[in-house]
């Protein structure tokens, strides 16, 4: 049974994904009901997963009983059960807040379900993944089911939907390549094999060129700069329900991946000494300018969020670039707290309208209770304690000055001056301003406001229980400390 | 001489540039499809070995190098089956596109949806 | 496997893909990616692997031609011929990703090497091992259905995402 837990986290949202288009000939109420309950058993069992490999060590399991290379296995560590338990988690809030508006799908109900579950298991999938090709099935797998889902907005969705078909697909292709590259010249796919054989193999152009390709095609699907152009269309225009599942975890899953292949598997720092991390860290930099200055022009509240998001994603990828542990710590803690913080705010948002422009803002003034999660979140985003955000921040802020990159220093506070900005125009316009028209939304259903509210409290726990989280877990998680 | 490889790195380049220039998405999806062939192709090239024969296992005792390597043939099934689910996603987004905008072409697209009203 | 026919092939799929992509008849387009699909299958034969190009021949050629001349069937035939002003933007970034590919294929090992890795790690296992662990002589199949099986569970799993998807987007309100 212990080892299972590192493969169940995987099968129970395949299993509830399957179940629910049996649901749609018999009884299509029990979609939401049961959608909702099985990404809480797999919350729930990512947690007991984790706290058993913290205790434990990891947990590696071969499926099949093919011991790898020669099989695939799926491998549980600190920092994959992790980021498994933060996907679970918001996906619970997330499917728990979008069951009111799913409605709208009518008879197909239990089809969006199913396609949003398997997003699921393509990102748990992906995460505990210990080899390469794997990781491109699930990426795929969780890809298409997203496609699909964004295109069913129709009108403005459905082009969105198309580009990012193209991107998508783009960016998992190179990775592909970058796999190739890297067979040719190891013969393996096994993560744990290819780590090994990195320092025979790190002076071929084959390996510098998977290095590169592989750097791309996940920057890509993680929204960094410059290869972030599909990312707003699709969270603007996407329904609420599957903006508030994707925005919050796709990207979070590419960052992983990005973290997991480049500072564990591959090191091409360490082992040629490749100016990556400096890339990857000037990538975010970039990232957090250019995501909140176009925030603030913004006049939609989901475009707002959705450049929000570029921005935030760049301080991961400047932890990342950085890589001492103190810009890993933060870059990790900031996964769980945009993630977080980001599933409040798109639910907020569309609990209140789906677009709400700013020409008719003051709709969201009878929504105290939602008001308030959307201050908290912003907050988050801003970095001020006890929000989550500002501990990610500091510890990112303490890497810098490891690191000696006192522009990256500047660039981490502008980003804060940056979305104190463009957080306070969004929560003001939206839930105080003054409105154009008499209507005002009356506070969200009981489903939405649950998962407002235990996001709010998560939003502050992790910000007042940082330290527990960085000294149980995030300290076991980076690469100093195998 | 590694030629066959340079006709995947041609093949890639002719799908990418068509993925990002042309303006039809049928055409995009033209290139994309070239695109993930190149690569399949690659992956299939560093399989081969000299005078080997396919890797089925006739007679017991074969010599492995005697035998194409099997695995890029096994993930090459994966990746082709998932391209052909990609391609069918992307026809069925293209069919409500057309059906909604009268046009697949880009930049037609784009005018008809910064000039159709968005109010919430 | 003549390296003749193999060279004449790559030639053929070359002018197939030029085809495909210029042509300014969406239908001719259609027509040629199958054809294109039917001379990789011939590629993916010429190179040893029969598995690959039966799916290619039936998934690739097959499946994808009937799904692209299905959706022309209810959308347009016609394509418009205004220049992209994104092509220069596209021709720079495509000559940069070919550059890097170029450059990082230098070392790649001579093709058909036996000796070169993954020839020798990892795969011959499948090859010496499949009919004692398998009992099955194709190891392609053996690693498609046991020794990866796990990636076919997922495969089929993105099959019925797909049919997912058609039903989601494409089914008619009742």
């Amino acid at each position: 049974m212990h080892r299972q837990l590192a493969i169940l986290p995987v099968l129970v949202p395949l299993v509830a994904a399957l179940i629910q288009p049996i649901l749609a000939l018999a009884s299509p109420a029990a979609a939401w009901p049961i959608a909702v309950a099985a990404a809480a058993v797999t919350t729930v069992l990512a947690t007991i997963a984790l706290a058993a490999v913290l205790t434990g060590g990891t947990i590696r399991y071969p499926l099949g009983g093919w011991e790898p290379p020669w099989g695939i296995e799926v491998v549980l560590d600190p920092l994959s059960g992790f980021t498994v338990m933060v996907l679970a988690a918001v996906a619970t809030a997330s499917l728990l807040a979008g069951g009111p508006q799913a409605r709208a799908y009518g008879a197909r109900e239990p089809i969006y379900y199913a396609l949003a579950l398997i997003v699921l298991t393509g990102l748990i999938g992906m995460v505990v993944s210990g080899d390469l090709f794997n990781v491109f099935v699930f990426l795929e797998l969780s890809s298409i089911a997203s496609y699909a889902l964004v295109g069913s907005g129709g009108g403005r969705a459905l082009a969105a939907a198309f580009r990012y078909v193209i991107l998508g697909t783009m960016g998992a292709s190179f990775y592909l390549l970058g796999v190739g590259f890297l067979y040719a010249v190891t013969g393996t796919l096994n993560m744990a094999d290819l780590a090994a054989r990195v320092p025979d193999v790190s002076g071929s152009s084959l390996y510098l060129g998977g290095v590169v390709l592989i750097a791309i095609g996940l920057a890509l699907k993680m929204g960094l700069f410059p290869l972030h152009w599909w990312l707003p269309d699709v969270y603007t225009y996407a329904p609420s329900p599957v903006a508030s599942l994707l925005a919050p975890i796709a990207t979070k899953a590419a960052a992983y991946m990005v973290a997991r292949i480049l500072l564990y598997v591959l090191r091409p720092v360490e082992a040629v000494g490749l100016p990556v991390g400096t890339i990857l860290a000037w990538a975010g930099g970039l990232s957090i300018l250019f995501g909140g200055i176009l925030a603030i022009r913004q006049t939609d509240a989901r475009r707002l969020l959705a450049y929000s998001s570029v921005g935030q994603v760049g301080y991961i990828g400047v932890g990342l670039g950085l890589a001492n542990d103190a810009a890993l710590v933060g870059a990790y803690l900031h996964i769980l707290n945009h993630a977080l913080l980001k599933a409040a705010l798109f639910i907020a948002v569309g609990a209140t309208a789906l677009h709400v422009g700013f020409r008719t803002g003051g709709l969201g003034r009878g929504m105290p209770v939602t008001a308030t999660v959307a201050v908290v979140a912003g907050l988050s985003a801003v970095g001020v304690p006890p929000a989550g955000g500002f501990f990610s921040k500091w510890y990112l802020l303490q890497g810098t000055l490891e690191a000696r990159q006192p522009l990256l220093t500047v660039v981490i506070l502008l980003g804060s001056l940056l979305a104190v900005a463009y957080m306070y125009r969004l929560t003001e316009t939206v839930w105080r301003g003054q409105s154009a028209v008499p209507r005002v939304t009356p506070e969200a259903q009981p489903a939405v406001l649950i998962s407002l509210v235990v996001l709010a409290f998560a939003i502050v726990a992790a910000g007042v229980g940082n330290t527990a989280i960085v000294s149980h877990v995030l300290t076991a998680a980076v690469p100093s400390a195998r | 001489m590694n030629y066959p490889y340079w006709a995947a790195i041609a093949l890639l380049m002719l799908g990418l540039y068509t993925m990002i220039a042309q303006a039809n998405y049928f055409k995009k999806f033209i290139g994309m499809t070239i695109f993930q062939s190149a690569i399949i192709l690659f992956f299939l090239l560093t399989s081969v070995k000299r005078d080997a024969t396919l890797p089925v296992v006739a007679t017991p005792g074969t010599p492995s190098a005697a035998m194409m390597n099997p695995l890029p043939h096994a993930l090459m099934l994966t990746a082709i089956v998932v391209a052909v689910a990609t391609a069918g996603v992307a026809f069925a987004i293209l069919v409500r596109l057309y059906a909604t905008y009268g046009s697949l072409e880009e930049g037609v697209i784009a005018a008809r949806v910064t000039a159709e009203p968005h109010e919430p | 496997m003549s390296e003749l026919v193999l060279a004449g092939l790559l030639v053929l799929l070359g002018a197939l893909a030029l085809v495909a992509v210029s042509a300014a008849d969406l239908l001719i387009a259609a027509i040629a990616l199958g054809a294109y699909g039917f001379a990789l299958a011939l590629v993916w034969a010429a190179l040893g692997a029969p598995d690959v190009s039966f799916t290619e021949a039936v998934v690739g050629a097959g499946a994808t031609t009937v799904f692209f001349l299905a959706a022309l069937l209810r959308t347009s035939r016609r394509r418009s011929n205004v220049p992209n002003p994104q092509r220069l933007v596209a021709l720079g970034a495509v000559l940069a990703v070919g550059l890097v590919l170029l450059v990082a294929t230098r070392q790649l090992p001579l093709w058909g090497d036996v000796g070169a890795p993954p020839s020798t790690h990892v795969s011959p296992r499948y090859l010496e091992r499949t009919l004692e662990e398998t009992l099955t002589p194709n190891a392609v199949t053996a690693v498609v259905a046991d020794y990866r099986s796990y990636d076919t569970l997922i495969e089929t799993l993105v099959i019925f995402t797909g049919g997912l998807a058609g039903w989601l987007l494409l089914a008619r309100p009742r």
